[in-house]
């Protein structure tokens, strides 16, 4: 004879208090950026929303392959000349990659602010211990952290396979190319701060994702057309400073001032002015977009 | 005694007093929403009553330091608001009263997420969300999509995310907007249980029944100043009966009127209430110094919005 199984009992989990540690500001912060990689990224999201993001990481990821492998053939077959002089390098990449993160940056602006403003998750942010800079600045360093590995992992990967492929041994060529390791993320930081604050500034005001990142990609287009007017066709005074709504090619002209590049043939230099003017401009524009960031966000809050 | 990881936050739990207001003021623009606002409210289940424009919100904003205000002083859980609004936000929670959910997240992320905006830690907060979700009643629906979400559903994540955290207080600002009758009386029955597990809820509504049927303390608004704060069983509930009498009722109403009850008669049935004087026996000494004999008699409850209303009324008398 088996003894009665014990009878099945009802647990009503009932209500727990939390007992641990709370990070409060900072965890707050810390839970923000992510949150902001993850939307961008379309982690934890739809599978549609994964696409766009994704296509354009791979985009980037299989064109630092291709350049790679052309490097390797080329090693491979000794037309060192080739290799030195006409394949692409890391400024040449950026001429191609900077393309494709114009349309990652249209993408991420907007997605990490316009939702929260737009389906009211702000008020639950602004009730947590987050103050509004707090709010803007962890998705500005999720938007920086999201740009800067757009341009940098490639850029890096790229670094590491020219090393790696070069038939002086990869040491060597480190070393002989030891200035890539302050041009790349200099000139990474520009297209970041020169792209991302047009980007803040148009998703501060325009209430669609969609939207604003049209509107974005036209103003970067139409601008650098209306620059080249001003720079060839008007010739009233003072028409030289609309080579100052050059928005798109600013960072390209400090780009290619930082490899050593000639400056010539961009709207900047062809109104006279020197590639710093550029650099300037991207600072002032910078300002004018974290100051217009804080004030409407600080007015909705 | 609960606990909130730092020495400092481990006594909030013997803080009686949940808000304390001096003289708080707000403005937008011209219109005042909050004209000398002066309270003191102990911990429970407190309600926020008052018409749409009253102040509600903006008090509540005010309190969690979402706005500034043009004058006076506030507390919450007895740290003053205009120095201390981050620590308050880690002890409190917050049902705004429009959308805050984002639709293309599903429900335990996003109340995980809110955890984490509090400060819990991930695990912590992924552990707390699906306890809470099961405590609302959407833990068969926690991975669903929020876009894809019913008002009721909606309306039990965004209480859920306003206690995932485990807060001193939650402020519910119109928890039951929008909701059908059987959503309702769900959501007050969550809010009513909240009581039970120490979390002090303030309650804000312009349905007064929903207040009625779930609070112990009620503070009316109108136009921006308290007009009432105190138990909701001082508000002269009970105090009112109905007596349908044999005969002319006008003497008995002028006898009682003249001891200064408020009376009114329709027929031969007279309602009576008197502040603070034992209504039954002044309608008794009534009846026996008239001769009346009764045909019937009832208790009738004061309903929290004949009170409100009276209040209002009162409160316009003085003005």
């Amino acid at each position: 004879m088996t003894d009665r199984p014990a009878e099945a009992v009802i647990v009503d989990r009932g209500y727990r208090h939390f007992e641990g540690i709370r990070k409060g500001r900072r965890g707050a912060i810390g839970a923000v950026v992510r949150d902001g990689l993850r939307r961008v990224l379309g982690l934890r999201r739809k599978g549609r929303r994964k696409i766009l993001p994704w296509s354009l990481i791979t985009m980037a990821l299989i064109s630092v392959a291709v350049l790679s492998a052309l490097h390797y053939a080329a090693n491979r077959v000794g037309v060192t000349d080739l290799v030195a002089d006409e394949l692409p390098h890391h400024r040449e990449y950026f001429e191609f990659i900077s393309r494709v993160a114009l349309l990652f940056i249209a993408l991420a602006t907007p997605e990490l602010l316009v939702p929260d403003r737009e389906q009211g998750v702000l008020a639950v942010y602004l009730s947590r211990p987050l103050r509004t800079i707090d709010y803007l600045a962890a998705k500005a360093t999720a938007l920086g952290i999201l740009i800067l590995g757009f341009f940098l992992i490639p850029q890096t990967i790229f670094h590491l396979l020219l090393g790696l492929f070069s038939p002086d041994g990869f040491t060597t060529y480190m070393l002989d190319h030891i200035d890539v390791l302050w041009q790349v993320p200099a000139t990474s930081l520009i297209y970041f701060v020169g792209y991302a604050s047009i980007a803040l500034i148009i998703a501060t005001l325009i209430p669609r994702v969609g939207f604003a990142a049209g509107i974005f990609l036209g103003v970067m287009i139409m601008f650098n057309a209306l620059s080249g007017f001003f720079v060839e066709f008007a010739d009233f005074a003072g028409s030289e400073y609309g080579a100052l709504l050059a928005f798109e090619s600013h960072p390209h002209l400090i780009r290619d001032w930082i490899f050593g590049a000639s400056t010539s043939g961009y709207p900047m230099t062809r109104a006279g002015f020197e590639p710093w003017v550029a650099l300037v401009t991207i600072v002032a524009i910078a300002a004018v977009a974290v100051g217009m960031a804080w004030n409407r966000y600080r007015r909705l809050s | 005694m609960r606990h909130h990881g730092t020495a400092s936050r481990a006594s909030f739990s013997r803080v009686t007093s949940l808000i304390s207001t001096r003289n708080l003021t707000h403005s937008y623009g011209d219109i005042k929403a909050l004209d000398g606002v002066t309270l003191e409210v102990p911990r429970g289940k407190i309600g926020l009553v008052g018409a749409n424009g009253a102040g509600k919100t903006t008090l509540i904003r005010n309190l969690l330091g979402m706005l500034r205000p043009a004058a006076g002083h506030m507390e919450v859980l007895g740290m003053p608001v205009s120095r201390e609004s981050l620590d308050i936000r880690s002890l409190v929670g917050y049902m705004p009263e429009g959308n805050c959910l984002p639709l293309d997240q599903t429900a335990a992320d996003f109340v995980g997420y809110a955890a984490e905006l509090a400060g819990l830690p991930t695990d912590a907060a992924r552990r707390r969300s699906s306890e809470i979700l099961f405590l609302v009643g959407l833990h068969e629906e926690r991975f669903r999509y929020l876009g894809d979400f019913s008002t009721g559903m909606f309306q039990r994540v965004k209480l859920a995310q306003a206690i995932v955290h485990d807060p001193e207080v939650a402020f519910l600002d119109e928890p039951a907007s929008g909701l059908d009758p059987e959503g309702r009386e769900h959501m007050l029955d969550l809010i009513r249980r909240l009581g039970d597990f120490g979390i002090s809820v303030v309650f804000s509504s312009h349905i007064l029944s929903d207040i009625e049927e779930t609070c112990d303390w009620v503070v009316m608004l109108d136009g921006g100043r308290v007009i009432r704060s105190g138990p909701i069983g001082d508000l002269g509930i009970a105090e009112s009966l109905t007596v349908e009498v044999l005969g002319d009722p006008e003497p008995a109403a002028r006898w009682m009127t003249e001891r200064g009850a408020t009376v009114t008669f329709a027929g031969a049935t007279l309602d009576v209430r008197t502040a603070g004087e034992d209504v039954f026996t002044l309608v008794r000494d009534a009846l026996v110094a008239t001769n009346l004999g009764v045909r019937r008699l009832s208790q009738r409850a004061v309903t929290l919005e004949e009170a409100f209303i009276r209040e209002a009324q009162e409160e316009e008398g003085h003005d």
